[in-house]
């Protein structure tokens, strides 16, 4: 419609530029005339309007020039194309780009000018060589006008054109302002039309974050914080943190408490915790922090600030203390009906394999009855009750008291005594009042085992009265030294993760004490560990640095002395850079421990963090082929693990990595990638994972297929997996000859069936997203203890079998009521599906079924409300979850 | 103990009832195991042993054996309670049980790792492999057979270290020497054993087996060694000082057969007596079954001058066996010269054998009589054991009711036999009547296309009733019913050399 008043107009103002109009516009025509022919009419007439205005738009008459350029803007913008093809009007300007840029140049400074300016700006998004950021250029020259109207394309262009242009300006130190502007424009049109990745994206690009905060709102935050937090795990250094800073802030203005929390919990930041304590008003949404903060293992004292009233406070503290954590693996146990105990013999399966069933029952093998009390104690785990260790307590027949205990020798008591703490796992009063016989026993072996036993039973359990402490203080300066060890490794279990210092001022003593023997130096280091995992303490590090010194160099060579290096890591677990004083005074160590304390403390620092820089290093250390004696490359193998296990890309990585290690590497280096493999897929039977290890339990070398026996068991722990179970059935036929070997199957059929199949040592919870600190502790104990399995699991040592309780826990959903007693609702269950970045309201989970709760979870499961009536209090099905009353639900007739 | 804690507690609650007045009283709240004790009052007054003995009549946990948890570790007798900051309302926690302190057991377990050697065997349940010396797999499964055969065993134990017998040359006496040790060594440890001592006397004794191939020993027809090492043992087994054909090993493993030889030309006939050690089972087209191969061996065609022509005809030889063995032994003749290419070839055809074969229809007419009663009384007991009426089973033939009762009937049999002829030796055979059904108890197998190469293992019952296979020094623990998988038919082991053992019944 308006070009055609222009034409008169200009028709009848100025004849002269009219010829002057024709003789240009005819040239090029004839030169494209083959070209124009493939045009249609109508195309034709869009063009030679177009190529009107051009000359138009150069014309001396303002006024003129001004209907030119709006019509030309008017005909852009109402172009509308998809992405695949240039829209019509951008295409046949193009030939004029460079008059119209020239022509730009002469023009004095105008609103026309700026006119022109914005269409060039569009005019560059296909014209301009790449690199030019001409769009930009012209941008910032024109008149500002809403940034929307050239639609998408336009604005993701100059999106890509402020980012490199910022980059640049950054480097010459340059103003940005400029650009910040035009980003706040960008940001509020990407958050308004459903493209929060690319908003997100451009604000990291200028390093402008914060501008994120005004732009979300209702609608689209959860898909903001959603693709902020899944992308912080592929961003370096402080990045990461400060993106994840947003996503807390955004999720605190918009009141998603649980899942702020669940970022303060990833950032480990207190400060964030007691804010959120204290600014959610609801005392039922304090009650699920609770069981988040219950979930992932810390400790974490409520005042008043957090919560005013006594009794309330009191109720929530028990929730993080886990007293009921008991009661709701039981709920789940019996709706699940496996209350029922079970033998060694009922996991053996040895009617399955007829003709190499167990030979000669009438001897009893200490190692086989060693193995059926480990397998006992990890298959009726926090149930209470078993066929070997409580049965005999109740039978009347006072003679067959204690019966199986003695049926373990020396050393092996220990372990005996400590599986009915196992047994009565986080039921401390019943599991203290088992233990308690065993304490009056004049058998040091057994003292020590209900020692540590007492340590198992109140693993990831507080107390008020902190039994724990109380029962072991009096035990740590006894003269025998397993009695010490089993107070020391009781606490540190007992204790893991509480930073308690009171516990910190009666063990380090030990370490200096010049009379303790290394074992229990080695211990000690660990349960100090543990106790203060990832804390940084300096006080600490200082005593195993310490300790470390004063070894002898025959000490050095001992395989247990691998432990102190640990402790001292496990005090740096996750923290990343703060370990480098710590490393730096461990290269003044004795030239026999140093790489291997560097490698340790490099590994536990990084654990989780999924940084490639680091991986690459371990990588690196593996290629070099050592001298005889050097045995760094195992935890180097093992810290691979440890970094890449943070998140699902990585971790494939890893294993294909691990796998060219195993075809290349050497002994020390091939018997740690089963164990490296076992880390990245603990609870998490993958098939290819499976084969490899499988494989690997047949090797030549003994020592590569324990572990990888044992590493079956840890992919495989909990789930009641049938192939695993099949393999190492087959496993225990065909190293039926072979104590050591035999005696890993038996520990690996034990964790496959651990808790019955109830229990994941996953250290990954809340949808992969947190990582517990003290369950990662625990395996990572557990797996440097097998990197030297004769020495330390098959020798007396087999206890650290134990440490795996730290990452025990059940893979339940279990609903509560508002008054926290278990409520049954119907739940989707299925694979989860990753929707970052997808637009509208995607499907989260694929292949479900629908059951009531309580329900197990596998890995990778992830579980929705089937039911509208309630509404679940924490954004993620997983542990306990609170259901509140859904207000607006009606009951359909 | 309890008694008077119990009484000096009642006292001392009557001595300060009287003046409750006079001291401050704290309440708390006691937990232990899952009980809650409310207001519990302390008299802080007393020492702590007192609030132990109220404890004590709530729970009945002896006072020493309480331990409650207070501010900096466990409540002692001594404490002084202003220091412990005790307040009103507090919860504490008891724990302690009035259970039975653990006591060892005064005769703890035996464990098989402190045992010695000789009595793990009997743990492991089956004896020690023996160590592969180059290519000696062929010796390694024969001695593995033969050393199963108790009877063998006790005979050589018998037999003395220096006083050979004139007739003996020196090398059968080392042979056998060496057999005895290399039994007594299988038997006494778990390790394998390293049968040196035996393969050097082995080759001295039978030069063929040292024959060396580009610089290492050659691999040898174990049906060879067998036969080579039950002659050396029959030999040097006769015993001088009882009559002169009493031959142990014939009395264990030789097969009396009568043979008429028939010409059919001519129609001369003749009966000939002979003793073997084993049947052969020949391997023709027709033949499926072990049952069937016998048959066929037991047939045989052979050219011999023929006085009444007075040329060479052909002669038919029908065999019957008249006198069984103990241990029957079955060799299936899997290995023949091809001419046409100058090598020993095998036939892989797969040739079924039993776990129990009956032979009564192999047995000439003579033994079949001697052999009825012990029969009918086996079937009697057979048909007792599966609980069926007698009358029914009488008609039936050998064929069906030897597949009844597998699982009992050998192991009964062999235990009792076993035993039976460990201690009465010779006179055994008074009591014990065969049967003319055997129980298989060791395969000796071949896998690989040539009897010179491939490699030979032995499949061994045990006397718990579990079989091993012998894989040089790996034994391994088998099924019986992979045990009749061994017949044959492709490239896995197969049966090469069957030993059964008879059923016998006593009378």
């Amino acid at each position: 419609m308006e070009p055609e008043p222009t034409n008169t107009a200009s028709g009848s103002g100025n004849p002269k530029d009219d010829a002057t109009l024709k003789v240009p516009s005819k040239d090029p025509k004839k030169k494209d005339d083959k070209k124009d022919e493939d045009l249609s009419e109508e195309d034709l007439a869009l063009k030679q309007q177009l190529e009107l205005y051009v000359e138009r738009a150069q014309d001396a008459d303002q006024g003129l020039q001004k209907v030119a350029l709006e019509s030309m803007r008017q005909e852009i913008r109402t172009s509308t194309s998809s992405m695949t093809s240039v829209p019509k009007p951008l295409k046949f300007l193009r030939p004029h780009y460079g008059t119209l840029k020239s022509y730009y140049e002469t023009m004095p400074d105008s609103d026309l000018k700026k006119l022109l300016a914005d269409i060039l700006s569009v005019l560059a998004l296909t014209m301009a060589a790449e690199g030019d950021r001409e769009s930009l250029k012209y941008r910032l020259l024109g008149s500002e006008g809403d940034i929307g109207s050239w639609g998408h394309e336009y604005v993701r262009n100059l999106a890509g054109e402020i980012a490199q242009e910022y980059s640049k300006r950054v480097n010459e130190e340059a103003t940005v302002d400029d650009l910040i502007e035009l980003v706040e424009q960008i940001v509020a049109f990407h958050m308004k039309h459903n493209a929060e990745p690319e908003a997100v994206d451009l604000l990291m690009e200028v390093e402008f974050l914060d501008l994120l905060v005004k732009h979300v709102d209702k609608t689209n935050y959860k898909r903001t914080c959603l693709y902020l937090t899944s992308s912080a795990r592929y961003l370096p250094g402080p990045d990461d943190t400060s993106v994840l800073d947003i996503a807390y802030t955004i999720y605190s203005k918009f009141e998603e408490f649980p899942s702020a929390l669940q970022i303060a919990l990833y950032l480990d930041n207190m400060q964030h915790v007691k804010q959120l304590f204290t600014s959610c008003p609801d005392l039922l949404r304090k009650k699920q922090f609770c069981y988040i903060l219950a979930r992932q293992g810390i400790s974490f004292e409520l005042d008043e600030e957090m919560c005013a009233d006594d009794e309330d406070r009191e109720a929530l503290q028990e929730i993080i203390n886990n007293t009921k954590l008991s009661e709701g693996y039981l709920t789940l146990a019996r709706d699940i009906e496996v209350m029922e105990p079970k033998s060694p013999e009922d996991i053996y399966k040895a009617h399955l394999l007829d003709g190499r069933a167990s030979a000669g029952a009438s001897v009893d093998s200490a190692r086989q009855n060693l193995a059926a009390t480990f397998v006992n104690a990890f298959v009726n785990a926090g149930f209470g009750q078993d066929k070997l260790m409580t049965v005999s307590s109740e039978a009347s027949g006072g003679g067959s008291l204690g019966n199986w205990l003695f049926k373990n020798k020396e050393h092996g008591k220990i372990s005996a005594a400590a599986s009915l703490g196992m047994i009565d796992l986080w039921d401390v009063d019943t599991g203290l009042a088992q233990l308690d016989k065993y304490f009056h026993s004049n058998d040091n072996h057994v003292t020590s085992g209900a020692l540590l036993g007492v340590g198992i039973v109140n693993c990831g359990i507080k107390n008020d009265c902190d039994p724990a402490l109380a029962l072991l203080a009096d035990y740590l300066d006894k003269e025998d030294s397993s009695i010490r060890i089993g107070a020391i490794t009781g606490l540190g279990l007992a204790y893991a993760g509480t930073q308690n210092e009171q516990i910190r001022d009666k063990l380090t003593p030990i370490l200096g004490d010049p009379k303790a023997p290394l074992d229990v130096i080695a211990f000690t280091a660990i349960a100090l560990g543990l106790v203060n995992v990832g804390s940084c303490n300096e006080e600490v590090a200082q005593a195993i640095i310490f300790a470390l010194m004063d070894r002898s160099e025959s000490d050095l060579g001992e395989p247990l002395t691998r432990l102190l290096p640990l402790g001292l890591g496990l005090l740096y677990l996750g923290k990343q850079d703060s370990v480098e004083a710590t490393a730096e005074v461990s290269k003044t160590f004795n030239e026999k421990i140093r790489k291997y304390c560097d490698m340790t403390l490099l590994s536990c620092a990084y654990a989780g963090t999924g940084n490639v820089l680091k991986v690459q290093h371990f990588l690196g250390q593996c290629a070099q082929h050592l001298e005889k004696g050097e045995t760094f490359q195992g935890p180097a193998v093992l810290g691979i693990a440890m970094v890449a296990m943070a998140e699902e890309l990585g971790l494939d990585m890893a294993i294909r990595s691990l796998e060219h290690l195993l075809q290349y590497g050497e002994q020390n280096i091939r018997k740690a990638v089963p164990l490296a493999l076992g880390l990245l897929c603990i609870s998490n039977p993958k098939v290819h994972v499976m084969d490899t290890l499988s494989r690997l339990s047949h090797d030549a070398d003994t020592e590569v297929a324990m572990a990888a026996v044992i590493s079956l068991g840890l992919i495989g722990a909990g789930t009641n997996n049938a192939r695993i179970a099949g393999m190492l059935r087959n496993l225990s036929s065909y190293y039926y000859k072979e104590a050591n070997l035999l005696f890993c199957v038996r520990i690996a059929q034990g964790f496959v069936h651990m808790g019955k199949g109830l229990i994941t040592l996953a250290p990954y919870h809340s949808e992969r997203f947190l990582l517990s600190p003290t369950a990662l502790a625990g395996l990572v104990v557990l797996l440097h203890a097998c990197l030297d399995m004769k020495a330390i699991i098959l020798g007396k040592y087999h206890y650290v079998l134990y440490f795996v309780v730290l990452a025990m826990q059940p893979r339940m959903l279990l609903t509560v009521d508002e008054n926290l007693k278990p409520l049954s609702v119907p739940v989707r269950v299925g694979q989860a599906v990753d929707v970052v970045g997808q637009a509208g309201r995607p499907k989260t989970i694929t292949g479900f079924q629908t059951h009531s709760t309580p329900v197990l979870l596998a890995a990778g499961d992830r579980a929705e409300l089937a039911t509208e009536k309630y509404i679940p209090l924490s954004p993620i099905l997983e542990g306990f979850v609170i259901l509140k009353e859904n207000p607006d639900y009606r009951e359909e007739v | 103990m309890l008694l008077t804690t119990h009484l000096w507690f009642k006292f001392l609650l009557r001595r300060y009832a009287f003046d409750c007045h006079s001291y401050v009283l704290i309440t708390v709240s006691v937990k232990w195991q899952k009980e809650l004790y409310p207001a519990v009052e302390i008299d802080t007054t007393q020492p702590p042993y007192v609030f132990k003995c109220q404890l004590y009549d709530l729970t009945g946990v002896p006072p020493e054996r309480q331990k409650i948890m207070v501010k900096g570790g466990i409540l002692k007798d001594d404490s002084d309670w202003s220091k412990l900051g005790l307040k009103e309302g507090q919860k504490l926690m008891m724990v302690g049980t009035a259970d039975e302190i653990v006591k060892a057991p005064e005769k703890g377990p035996v464990f098989m790792e402190d045992l010695p050697e000789e009595e793990q065997v009997v743990a492991v349940g089956h004896s020690a492999g023996l160590f592969n010396l180059g290519n000696t797999c062929y010796m390694n499964s024969t001695m593995q057979c033969l050393h199963s055969v108790p009877e063998l065993k006790s005979a050589l134990i018998e037999y003395p270290q220096s006083g050979r017998s004139n007739d003996l040359d020196q090398s059968s006496h080392l042979l056998t020497v060496a057999t005895r040790d290399l039994f007594s060594e299988l038997d006494k440890n778990v390790k394998p054993v390293a049968p040196m001592q035996f393969w050097m006397v082995l080759r001295k004794k039978y030069p063929q087996f040292g024959q060396l191939h580009n610089g290492s020993f050659m691999q040898q027809d174990a049906e060879e060694c067998w036969t080579q090492i039950l002659y050396t043992l029959s030999q040097s087994l006769k015993s001088p000082s009882t009559s002169a054909n009493l031959d142990k090993v014939k009395e264990l493993f030789g097969v009396n057969l009568v043979s008429r030889v028939h010409c059919a030309e001519s129609g001369e006939e003749s009966i000939e007596t002979e003793t073997v050690y084993s049947l052969k089972c020949h391997i023709s087209h027709e033949v499926n079954h072990l049952h069937e191969g016998l048959k066929h061996g037991l047939k045989s065609e052979l050219e011999k001058a023929s006085p009444s022509l007075g040329r060479s005809a052909v002669y038919l030889k029908d065999s019957h066996i008249n006198g069984l063995p103990k241990y029957l032994t079955i060799q299936f003749v899997r290995f023949f010269w091809k001419r046409e290419s100058n090598q020993k070839a095998k036939i892989l055809r797969k040739v079924d054998y039993p776990l129990e074969l009956d032979i009564f229809d192999l047995c000439s007419d003579d033994l079949r009589k001697t052999l009825e009663a012990p029969r009918q009384m086996l079937r009697d007991e057979d048909g007792r054991k599966a609980g069926l009426k007698l009358k029914e089973k009488v008609p039936a033939s050998g064929d069906n009711d030897v597949k009844m009762s597998d699982a009992e009937g050998p192991s009964n049999g062999s235990g009792e036999s076993s035993k039976a002829a460990l201690v009465e030796g010779v006179g055994s055979d008074k009591n014990a009547q065969l049967t003319g059904v055997y129980d298989l108890v060791a395969v000796l197998t071949h896998k690989g296309r040539s009897a010179d190469s491939g490699h030979y293992v032995a499949w061994v019952k045990q006397e718990n009733g579990k079989w091993i296979q012998f894989d040089d020094d790996n034994p391994i623990p088998q099924r019986e019913e992979d045990i009749t998988k061994l017949s044959g038919g492709g490239d896995w082991h197969m049966a090469y050399i069957c030993m059964y053992k008879a059923r016998t019944i006593p009378m």
